[in-house]
């Protein structure tokens, strides 16, 4: 689903949910839902950062 | 026949040679004379240390005054003082002020020896000329030349070094010190950059000198989109004539020249009007030491943007891993499910969590969540927490 995002798009989506997470009147039920949709960004930011890292490096060689 | 000559008294040759011979001593001999001549047929015996020429002077073109003279050992080395002080060749067409000293030889006549050469006349008279052709360099030229204090800009310096310097026009004499010096300095650069050299050869001493390398110059600027730079070089060697490079056509064209020129034309105390035109270096080795540090400078600056790009990345990245490591941890913590591992439990009625216990009343039956498994059970009693 988040294949098409940058990961300054992916990022910019995590922090808001990780706002969301923050606030006190968070209901349980959304959390866990909020946390399930943060953990899926964070592990699509990891991968993009690495093959994003990846390339790099390989251009600076 | 009868003898004529017998009844006229008379004397031999020699002897009257001889009294020619007195009274010019009579009359200079131990002297000597300053006077200030033109030297022609100029005939230097190097193996010898002798020279014979002819002093001269001239109305218009008509000569007008003319006379034998001669340089022995002890006055040649003022020739090669003469030469190295005005870094002119002693040849015809010179005005030179010398010291002379009236001979007369049976056989070989009248002749003047030169025992010194004043060449601070000829140096004075050079330097008039000099600074004659500057100003005007200055005056004719205001767009290409101008003098601010004691230095001379010009359109030519002002134009920047190429970033990276790799096809050069040189001209220099052919077979000479200066061209060997100057390819020699280039491809033994420590650090293995490759220079196209093209190579304009011409003769770069002499009356028409100036003529055959404007000629070059012309020849480079027809094609001048394949020239970074030119260089102008001759060997260290010789310190003679470097007429030629303060002639103000060949100035001029140098000051308004549309590539870089580089000059090294190797003399250490006289500076060159071309010199002053271009961006002058003392040796034909210094140019190419100049156009080898060019590049050097530009690989060291590629090589510092690469360190810090690279630098750069490695903070961008560690960055961007540790503010996402950071987002991770604290998601991990705000999860119901690490919550529950900690002992704590999620009360539900009817699968709806229960956040407001009051609407629960004793005698109904609620679902307690742990973390692994859900226990059913039946509220027994309610009491306030701190009572």
């Amino acid at each position: 689903m988040e294949n098409e995002l940058t990961y300054n798009e992916a990022l910019s989506k995590l922090e808001e949910i990780v706002e969301q997470i923050e606030d006190d009147s968070i209901m349980l039920d959304t959390l866990t839902e909020k946390v399930a949709q943060a953990n899926e960004l964070i592990k699509y930011c990891e991968t993009k950062l690495r093959t994003i890292e990846g390339d790099v490096r390989d251009v600076l060689k | 026949m009868k003898l004529i000559n017998k009844s006229i008294p008379s004397i031999r040759l020699s002897e009257f040679i001889s009294e020619i011979e007195d009274c010019i001593a009579a009359a200079f001999y131990g002297d000597t004379f300053w006077i200030t001549t033109e030297i022609s047929d100029v005939n230097k015996k190097p193996d010898k240390r002798w020279c014979y020429l002819k002093l001269i002077e001239k109305e218009g073109k008509n000569v007008t005054a003319e006379i034998g003279a001669v340089f022995w050992t002890p006055g040649y080395a003022y020739i090669e003082k003469f030469e190295k002080e005005t870094k002119q060749l002693f040849k015809d067409g010179l005005e030179i002020t010398c010291r002379v000293k009236v001979t007369f030889h049976k056989r070989w006549g009248l002749k003047l020896e030169v025992v010194e050469i004043d060449y601070a006349y000829t140096l004075g008279k050079l330097e008039a000329e000099r600074q004659e052709t500057l100003e005007r360099l200055v005056k004719e030229n205001p767009d290409h030349v101008k003098l601010v204090g004691e230095q001379y800009y010009t359109y030519n310096k002002s134009l920047p070094l190429p970033t990276v310097v790799q096809r050069i026009a040189l001209i220099t004499a052919p077979e000479s010190d200066g061209q060997r010096d100057f390819k020699q300095e280039l491809i033994n650069n420590p650090y293995g950059y490759a220079f196209h050299v093209d190579e304009f050869v011409t003769q770069i001493q002499g009356d028409k000198a100036h003529e055959f390398i404007l000629g070059k110059l012309l020849l480079i600027e027809a094609q001048k989109e394949k020239y970074d730079v030119i260089a102008i070089v001759r060997g260290g060697g010789s310190q003679l004539d470097l007429k030629a490079f303060d002639n103000y056509d060949l100035a001029q064209a140098v000051a308004s020249f549309p590539i870089p020129i580089l000059t090294g034309i190797g003399h250490d105390r006289n500076t060159s009007i071309v010199d002053l035109m271009a961006r002058q270096e003392k040796t034909p080795t210094k140019v190419a030491n100049v156009l080898i540090q060019r590049n050097f400078q530009f690989e060291q600056n590629v090589l510092e943007l690469k360190e810090r790009l690279s630098d750069t990345v490695d903070t961008l990245f560690t960055n961007a891993k540790n503010n996402l490591k950071e987002i991770k941890r604290f998601v991990k913590a705000s999860n119901p499910l690490t919550i529950l591992k900690k002992g704590f439990a999620i009360v539900k009625q009817n699968n709806v969590i229960v956040t407001n216990p009051s609407t629960i009343e004793v005698g109904a039956e609620i679902q307690i969540q742990f973390d692994k498994e859900t226990i059913s059970s039946t509220v027994t009693k309610k009491k306030k927490n701190g009572k």
